[in-house]
């Protein structure tokens, strides 16, 4: 087992950018995107995220689970959630609907709101995801906390970001490791046998040394760290960024689809509607 | 012998190296494990399944502090996230939850879970995941505003109730287990 990110977009034109560009953007798309209802408007927003995601240069074979993964859940979620409100959410609240099928036992009603609604979920959705995976795939690991403190995070925050990324590979082999340890002595964590508590009791072997394991190392680490006079001034970083002009040019076009957005919010323009052939 | 928190004396919100350390571990934690059984939840769920790893957000909470918890629950969760592909602010009511639950045990903990005895330490440690984990997870009804086509009910019966119940199991066995095996270590380093 090797836990790493993955840098998948490495070199694209997106990981070329200033890291603080992709988290800015992921942080002001998920705004703008949050206050469109209308599916036509976030139709425009899927469209340009899937822009957005293609400049990342994500080989799609790397992450189609994902993708398939998200699509699943979100699909559940929006299908449960027509049966359960029947359509009678966001905008539709009040109204009447257009029941198309009723489904035994429950009398859950299929409805042209509730369809509308699930796929306006979607959409919007899809769209964050695909601004969202560059954010997985397109920044170096390392530039990540160093992106976050010149965003404003103060620095013992970007600090314990930074702690934890580099965390992640040694604990992911401690758990390999004892995992193999307790094979030996018989445990199998495949095993598929129990209910939750028994699989839940399962765990133990494997979490509980990793993770006193972990706390008891932990102390040279803040031993290390006070020796050095950690949080006694300003921190310095050895990676600098700076935005180019393409930084802040994609940054523009991002603040102006906030402020597109929130006019359209603001005005009652985007408001959820129906699918066409349901109109 | 108590479960006290251990920065009690540096004051529950103080971010000391000590904090900003374990916060460390405790979300690398989290996230590795969560990057581990990310294969094997059940699709279309939404978390449904019981989660052994959830433990640690309400563990490092009660043991070390409401910092810390919120940390690890909103830390782990984004850097999970990351790991898994989704990207930091995909799902990020559900790293706010996390981090929720985290601070709500820390919170608890340091209010009220000085018990003494062994059984005490259990059901403290337990009662405080527990309801940790119900008040923690409301803030996922944000939902009715960041994706307003979800209905209450939706929500409810979907996301919260089946979340919930399935944390709930695993914070109320895991974090007395944590809690208990790192009692004699806390004593063994002064804590």
């Amino acid at each position: 087992m090797r836990a790493s990110f993955s840098y998948l977009g490495r070199g694209s034109w997106l990981a070329r950018r200033d890291p603080r560009v992709l988290l800015l953007v992921g942080l002001l798309f998920v705004i703008a995107v949050t206050q469109l209802r209308d599916w036509r408007h976030l139709g425009v927003a899927l469209v340009i995220a899937v822009g957005y995601y293609a400049l990342a240069d994500i080989p799609w074979r790397r992450v189609r689970v994902q993708w398939l993964y998200l699509l699943i859940v979100v699909g559940v979620v929006a299908t449960l959630n027509a049966l359960i409100t029947g359509g009678r959410a966001g905008n539709f609240a009040d109204g009447p609907t257009q029941v198309l099928l009723t489904i035994p036992p429950f009398g859950a009603e299929l409805t042209a709101e509730g369809i509308s609604l699930g796929v306006t979920q979607l959409i919007r959705f899809g769209a964050i995801a695909a601004v969202g995976f560059p954010i997985a795939f397109a920044i170096a690991p390392g530039d990540l906390a160093v992106a976050l403190r010149r965003l404003g995070i103060g620095d013992r925050f970007a600090f314990m970001v930074d702690l934890t990324v580099r965390f992640v590979p040694t604990i992911a082999d401690e758990f390999s490791e004892t995992v193999n340890a307790q094979r030996v002595r018989g445990y199998d964590p495949t095993a598929r046998v129990g209910g939750p508590i028994t699989r839940l009791r399962r765990a133990t072997p494997v979490l509980v040394p990793v993770v006193i394991g972990s706390i008891a190392g932990a102390e040279d680490t803040i031993d290390a760290m006070d020796l050095r006079g950690f949080g006694v001034g300003r921190r310095s970083w050895y990676r600098h960024l700076a935005f180019g002009r393409r930084d802040w040019l994609v940054i523009g076009l991002t603040v102006a689809l906030l402020f597109v957005s929130t006019w359209l919010n603001v005005t009652g323009q985007t408001d959820h509607r129906l699918l066409p052939f349901f109109t | 012998m108590t479960a006290a928190t251990m920065d009690r004396d540096e004051g529950t919100w103080s971010i000391t190296t000590r904090v900003i350390v374990y916060a460390a571990i405790g979300a690398a934690l989290y996230a590795v494990a969560n990057w581990t059984t990310f294969a094997i939840q059940i699709p279309g769920t939404e978390n449904v399944s019981v989660r052994p790893q959830y433990g640690l957000v309400t563990f490092f909470g009660y043991a070390f502090g409401p910092v810390v918890g919120f940390l690890t629950g909103f830390v782990g969760n984004v850097v999970g996230d990351q790991l898994t592909g989704w990207g930091a602010f995909t799902s990020w009511p559900w790293s706010v939850a996390n981090g929720a639950a985290g601070l709500l045990a820390g919170l608890f903990a340091t209010m009220w879970a000085r018990r003494e005895g062994t059984s005490g330490i259990i059901v403290a440690a337990a009662i405080v995941g527990v309801a940790a984990t119900i008040l923690g997870f409301l803030f996922i009804f944000i939902e009715l505003v960041t994706q307003p086509e979800l209905g209450f009910n939706a929500i409810l019966t979907t996301e919260y109730i089946p979340t919930v119940i399935a944390n709930s199991i695993a914070a109320a066995i895991v974090t007395p287990i944590l809690v208990l095996a790192w009692e004699p270590l806390r004593e063994q380093l002064g804590r």
